[in-house]
């Protein structure tokens, strides 16, 4: 029995609002009334509920460090500029407006590094690690100058108007992370090779007195070290590509 | 959630009716062949030709308008006088000799005008057609569409390189599998059980000997032709409908296509009016059991009543079955859902600033993901194991469907002989010495309750024994008497049992006194009298008589009273009528036994003559009055009387007298006990029958000649006003239209039958119920269920199981959706508040095929809540397998819990990683970006891409397991409906397994090594299972307090909003 299209439409229509039982979506006014406040008591209890289990367990957690941290035992790299869709910078030398971008990045990035930002810093000895107690923690100096080239100091560009780019590689925080032995992020070219890349500070070491890490709770104004790398690319060279592959060397504890 | 139900799945037989559309009706046109040769007897086979074939043409081309008519034609009584002829007359209309049979040319003639003498195939759909209609059709497009959907929102982000992930691929590819799957498994069900018509293939015998041109020859079966003269002797199966001409001895067994397995005699003379009764036709595809018979064949194929019946039965149109409305209604629940959700959250994420392709792709997975995956396969399963359990109680489901449906009959037209009867004449009572006594007729028969030290008693048993031409069969000593297979006909043989069972061994007894002649009963008589020698060797003999009681008396001049012999008196006659009538009142055969001992002058060695009576024939002692009747089944009252509470009306259809239709109905309770039928009202009241107020009247015995004349409407109103209602003398094709107006009512009929002559109404009742000890292979065939034991009380347990799946399907399907909400609303969440994704396509594939998959079929093992017998069957239109109250607390309440308990472990697991709740909101963007490798938590800590995606898949693991344990409590609490767990207890045993089993599962899929890898789930702490743990018991506490204030407030709010 197939209804006619009208047929269809006057039962609709009954059913959105019935006149002679006063029935709005086939319900009376009481009938809404009712089931929406039975709906609401019950979703205002539960919302009660979960919110004091979330307190409860919030209660139980540690301001300044995360229960569990062995979901990161390792910290990763990160690069700067910041990578926006995907990791690879190009630009050309002739048009600025190809590496504002980067450049403005870069010097954002490099801002808490500044010298006045970094006055109430301590000047920690190298070399060694730095382990504190409280309950007060101070963190170290970066000196922002061992970049060289890539401080920003002498070359607001940073290298890009030379054809020299630099990128900034910087080792993830992680609370309580002791590097072993020596580390250092090595650099290499990979590839035909198209262009010398030079590490700041030299051999791209990553002083031990930065560690650790305390959190950002405990250990405010924490700056993280920092490695630089500059790529110049051979005169002789026809492409100016280069791919570039950093990894954490030298500490045995850290991998990547 | 995804799920796929394919509802066409178990459908299995009711498509048939549609799938041979085409069907050849012209079978009620037998005269129109007839005809033309009747006028023309003599005219050549070219002008008769021509004309034919062009008619035939037409009628293809008219065939499906009138397919219509033609069913309505095939549900009429045969029409045919062949049986009403005179030999000549028979001889002129098919112009054949009766000695010699047709001309072999004329034979060939005639067989090219009507072609073979088979039962025409019904144009058969292509396997490939019915394969894709069980994968297309139903749910499965609902499922194939979500597949779909699927494949085009991956096709979107591989081109526009969205999101590089591939989960909307294998979501697409698993449901097309499931569906492919599901597919694959109903059109092995449909195959199983669609061989409806090749049991009538093979009906057809193989060789037939006709007379043609005066010579016997051996053709085949097909080539057998209208107007052939054919003979026919024990042992064969009948080549076509034929008329006798002449017989020596001929029984046929008609019970393929009356289910009365009797065998009945066959001679040439007219005896009813009937074809279907009288004397002197055989059926197509009957059997001759003796005796040899020579006729001429009347129809052949298509043409014969039995040709008829299976054009009819498959031409009928069998409407959905309950459980298959209730799904689709289920699928238009979910459907709106889904779109609502999906549109809703559509707009949502255009106003928060999405892209439109990434608002197409999240509308796209919020309809997918309202699909429950795992639906069809419990619902499939749970429907399995019941047709099983069913089995077990000698109900076998042929068409898994049908198992439902038994649960929501409300009215069973049932077949009398053998279904509430035990097919077996019983001695019911005798009289003697002016008593009515009552025999044992339960089936054991064990106790006997009357007087046997009365002298008549030992005269009347040994005149029952003696005066009997039946006879046990050779080695059955071992089994009771009652059990023992017997030569002879029904009444003797239940006298003999009677005899052998409450005097002493009819053996004995005969050899004592051996026969020495007899006069068979023969029905112009209505007698038989057997004379023996005396058993106290007095050389003399004894004249013994039993037949019609009225027959019998009119022989006699004294009487027996307590073994003493006394001359007939008016009061004794008087006494005699009354006790006559009383027996027959109660539809019992009743038999009068007398004797005579035979004066000396017949001593022994005397020859008597038993054509040429030599012997007196009068002044007989008349002893007593025996009534035999097919006693009802010891279990079926009970089981009436439970169809009576449970709501189901039982009618019984039977071709038997309605006098003893209705003592069987009474017997058995479907005239209850103080109801009586209009007749008897006035018999009481002395009034006439018009002038009773039939409002007044509960109870009916409708006779088929009357039902003949009825019109539809008249029909509707006995089956409207009367409670009790009985049809007696019907035919095969008035059962069908019984069955129709009971479903015009608004009713599920089940019938049950055995004959070929019932397929036509099991076909068409909801749920057709085929008799498996009597049953003919076509009636099994076109019936959804057999009663392996042939017993009504059966059908009720079967009722009873039909009913209890419904609920537990229920409480299944409750228990399924439920976890919907916890898995859609972490990508509704992750849409709107921008928090990394709570839990993701795989872990849902794993609950909705994995760990929830036992647990839902585990509900079907679930007992009943309360005495599901006791109320009245299911209401299709109002109370619906899944209805918006199961929805309301799926999906509103319970669900929502368990999406609370979920989200707490996910936030748990989150926090004590370094990420708090707080700092989650939004993060989305940076965190799906795989560039990002320094994203910073709470506590300052700096995250890679793959880093927190580790994190992210744990959390999805607590999510999923975090559901895993919620579902303990769903589980417990879909456990019941209205009562409380503690009354319902926990006796489910495969319920307490379901539970360790999806534990088990769930910690085998979180730690086995590797599963990173393939299911990316991760090891979890042991504290983060706990966190649910207070969910879980808040789930349990909240609907037991539910179901409590149900409990408390019948009829009140939370009832009738909550209840589902």
């Amino acid at each position: 029995d197939k209804k006619s299209f009208n047929q269809c439409m006057a039962e609709w229509k009954l059913f959105l609002y019935n006149p002679t039982t006063r029935e709005f979506l086939g319900r009376t006014t009481k009938s809404w009334g009712l089931i929406l406040l039975f709906y609401l008591v019950f979703y205002g209890f539960l919302a009660a509920l979960f919110s004091f289990t979330m307190w409860a367990m919030l209660q139980t957690l540690n301001d300044e460090v995360p229960k569990y941290r062995d979901q990161i035992p390792s910290p990763g790299l990160m690069v700067f500029p910041k990578p926006v869709t995907a990791l690879d910078y190009s630009f050309r030398v002739s048009d600025p407006e190809s590496y504002r971008g980067y450049v403005d990045d870069l010097t954002k990035f490099l801002k808490s590094y500044d010298l006045e930002e970094q006055k109430n810093l301590t000047a920690c000895p190298d070399g060694a690690l730095r382990e504190q107690k409280g309950p007060t923690y101070t963190a170290c100096q970066f000196p922002v100058v061992s970049l060289k080239g890539c401080s920003g100091v002498e070359d607001p560009e940073f290298g890009y108007s030379t054809g020299n780019p630099c990128i900034l590689v910087k080792m993830n925080r992680i609370i309580g992370l002791k590097p072993q032995g020596k580390p250092r992020i090595n650099c290499i070219s990979k590839g035909e090779k198209t262009a010398t890349l030079s590490t700041y500070p030299s051999n791209g070491t990553i002083d031990l007195k930065y560690f650790p890490y305390y959190g950002k709770k405990l250990h405010v104004r924490y700056l993280q070290p920092l490695v630089a790398v500059q790529v110049a690319f051979n005169t002789t060279s026809t492409g100016k590509e280069v791919t570039v592959e950093c990894k954490i060397d030298g500490s045995p504890n850290l991998k990547t | 959630m995804y799920s796929c139900l394919d509802l066409s799945g178990h459908v299995v037989l009711f498509e048939l009716g549609q799938l041979y559309p085409g069907i050849t009706m012209e079978f009620g046109k037998t005269r129109g062949r007839v005809t033309p040769q009747e006028l023309n007897p003599s005219s050549g086979p070219k002008p008769k030709r021509v004309p034919k074939m062009v008619g035939r043409r037409k009628k293809e081309k008219v065939k499906r308008k009138k397919n219509k008519a033609n069913i309505e034609e095939l549900k009429k009584e045969v029409v045919m006088d062949d049986h009403k002829l005179t030999l000549e007359e028979l001889s002129r209309r098919y112009s054949v000799d009766l000695t010699k049979g047709l001309r072999p040319e004329k034979a060939q003639e005639i067989l090219d005008r009507d072609g073979p003498n088979t039962l025409t195939p019904p144009p058969t759909t292509p396997e490939w057609v019915k394969f894709c209609k069980q994968l297309f059709g139903g749910f499965s497009i609902l499922l194939w569409t979500g597949a779909i959907l699927c494949f085009v929102a991956y096709g979107i982000q591989t081109y526009f390189n969205e999101e590089p992930t591939k989960d909307n691929l294998y979501l697409g590819i698993v449901l097309a599998v499931v569906v492919f799957i599901t597919g694959c498994f109903s059109y092995y069900q449909e195959a199983k059980s669609s061989k409806i018509m090749e049991s009538f293939k093979s009906m057809v015998p193989q060789q037939a000997l006709v007379i043609r041109g005066g010579e016997k020859m051996q053709i085949n079966v097909q080539n057998v032709v209208v107007g052939d003269l054919v003979e026919v002797k024990g042992g064969d199966r009948i080549p076509a409908d034929i008329r006798l001409i002449s017989a020596q001895g001929c029984k046929v067994d008609n019970s393929s296509l009356t289910g009365e397995s009797e065998p009945q005699s066959r001679f040439p003379h007219f005896t009813h009016e009937n074809l279907l009764e009288t004397r002197n036709i055989c059926f197509f595809s009957t059997n001759c059991v003796e005796g040899t018979a020579r006729g001429i064949v009347i129809a052949t194929g298509d043409s014969t009543v039995m040709g008829r019946i299976a054009s009819l039965t498959s031409g009928l149109a069998v409407g959905q079955t309950p459980i298959a409305t209730e799904i689709k209604h289920f699928i238009h629940i979910i459907t709106m859902v889904a779109v609502f959700l999906g549109v809703s959250f559509f707009g949502l994420s255009l106003m928060l600033g999405y892209s439109w392709l990434k608002a197409v792709i999240f509308l796209i997975g919020i309809i997918v993901a309202n699909v429950p995956e795992g639906l069809l396969v419990t619902v499939t399963v749970c429907l399995t194991l019941t047709a099983k359990r069913m089995a077990k109680k000698n109900c076998l489901v042929k068409n898994l469907e049908a198992v439902e449906t038994l649960g929501s009959t409300s009215i069973i037209c049932s077949d009398k002989t053998g279904t509430l009867t035990q097919n077996r004449m019983t001695v019911a009572h005798l009289w003697f010495d002016k008593t009515t006594y009552e025999a044992d007729t339960s089936e054991e028969q064990t106790v006997n309750t009357f007087a046997k030290d009365s002298d008549t008693w030992f005269i009347l048993a040994r005149i029952a024994g003696l005066c009997n031409r039946a006879d046990f069969k050779p080695d059955q000593e071992t089994l009771p008497i009652a059990k023992r297979a017997t030569t002879g006909d029904a009444s003797e043989s239940a006298l003999l049992k009677f005899i052998e069972q409450s005097y002493s061994s009819v053996k004995e007894m005969r050899e004592k006194s051996p026969k020495v002649a007899e006069i068979p009963f023969n029905s112009t008589n209505k007698y038989q009298i057997s004379i023996h020698l005396r058993e106290d060797s007095s050389q003399t003999h004894v004249l013994l008589m039993k037949g019609a009681p009225e027959r019998i008396l009119a022989f006699c001049s004294s009487y027996l009273l307590n073994g003493q012999e006394y001359s007939m008196d008016e009061e004794m006659k008087e006494a005699f009528q009354n006790a006559y009538l009383e027996l027959g009142g109660l539809g019992e055969r009743v038999l009068g036994f007398c004797f005579l001992n035979l004066p000396n002058t017949f001593s022994k060695g005397f020859k008597f003559n038993t054509d040429e009576v030599n012997f007196p024939m009068e002044n007989f002692c008349f002893v007593g009055l025996i009534s035999m009747i097919d006693p009802p089944r010891p279990a079926v009252p009970e089981a009436v009387c439970k169809c009576r509470s449970a709501g189901i009306k039982v009618i019984m259809v039977t071709g038997d007298h309605p006098i003893t239709a209705k003592a069987i109905a009474k017997g058995v309770g479907i005239i209850s006990e103080g109801t009586e039928t209009a007749e008897d009202t006035t018999a009481q009241l002395k009034v006439h029958v018009r002038q009773i107020d039939s409002r007044d009247v509960k109870a009916i015995v409708v006779h088929g000649s009357d039902l003949k004349d009825m019109s539809s409407a008249q029909l509707d109103e006995i089956l409207r006003n009367y409670t009790e209602i009985v049809f007696a003398r019907t035919s095969p094709q008035q059962k069908l239209i019984i069955v129709e107006g009971c479903q015009r009512q608004g009713n599920v009929v089940a019938a049950t039958g055995d004959g070929v002559n019932d397929s036509p109404a099991l076909k068409k009742a909801d749920i057709g119920i085929a008799m498996g000890i009597t049953g003919s292979d076509v009636s099994k065939q076109a019936a959804d269920m057999i009663l392996l034991d042939d017993n009504f009380a059966s059908i009720v347990t079967g009722v009873e199981e039909g009913r209890l799946i419904f609920d537990n399907l229920k409480k299944s399907i409750a228990y399924t959706l439920t976890s919907n909400i916890p898995e859609i609303t972490p990508f509704l969440l992750f849409i709107i508040l921008g928090i990394p994704l709570p839990l993701g396509t795989i872990t849902i594939l794993c609950i909705d095929l994995g760990t929830d998959m036992v647990p839902a079929i585990s509900l079907a093992y679930e007992s009943a809540e309360s005495d599901i017998m006791k109320r009245a069957p299911r209401d299709p239109k109002n109370d619906k397998l899944v209805n918006y109250r199961l929805i309301g607390m799926a999906y509103g309440q319970i669900g929502m819990i368990q999406a609370l308990a979920g989200f707490f472990t996910y936030f748990v697991i989150l926090a004590e990683n370094g990420f708090k709740p707080a700092d989650l909101l939004g993060i989305r963007h940076d965190w799906e970006n795989s560039y990002v490798n320094d994203l910073e938590d709470s506590y300052g800590q700096q995250w890679t891409f793959e880093q927190r995606k580790i994190l992210e898949f744990t959390c999805q693991t607590g999510f999923f397991v975090s559901i895993v344990i919620v579902q303990w409590a769903d589980l417990i609490i879909c456990k019941t409906r209205r009562n409380s767990v503690f009354q319902q207890g926990m006796k489910n045993k495969i319920l307490i397994f379901g539970i360790l089993e999806e534990t088990f599962l769930a910690a085998f899929l979180c730690y086995t090594p590797g599963m990173d890898m393939a299911l990316r789930m991760y090891p979890l702490k042991i504290f983060w299972w706990l966190c649910a743990i207070p969910y879980s018991i808040l789930i349990f506490i909240y609907d037991e307090v539910r179901k409590f204030a149900i409990r408390n407030h019948p009829g009140g709010w939370l009832e009738r909003e909550t209840y589902y």
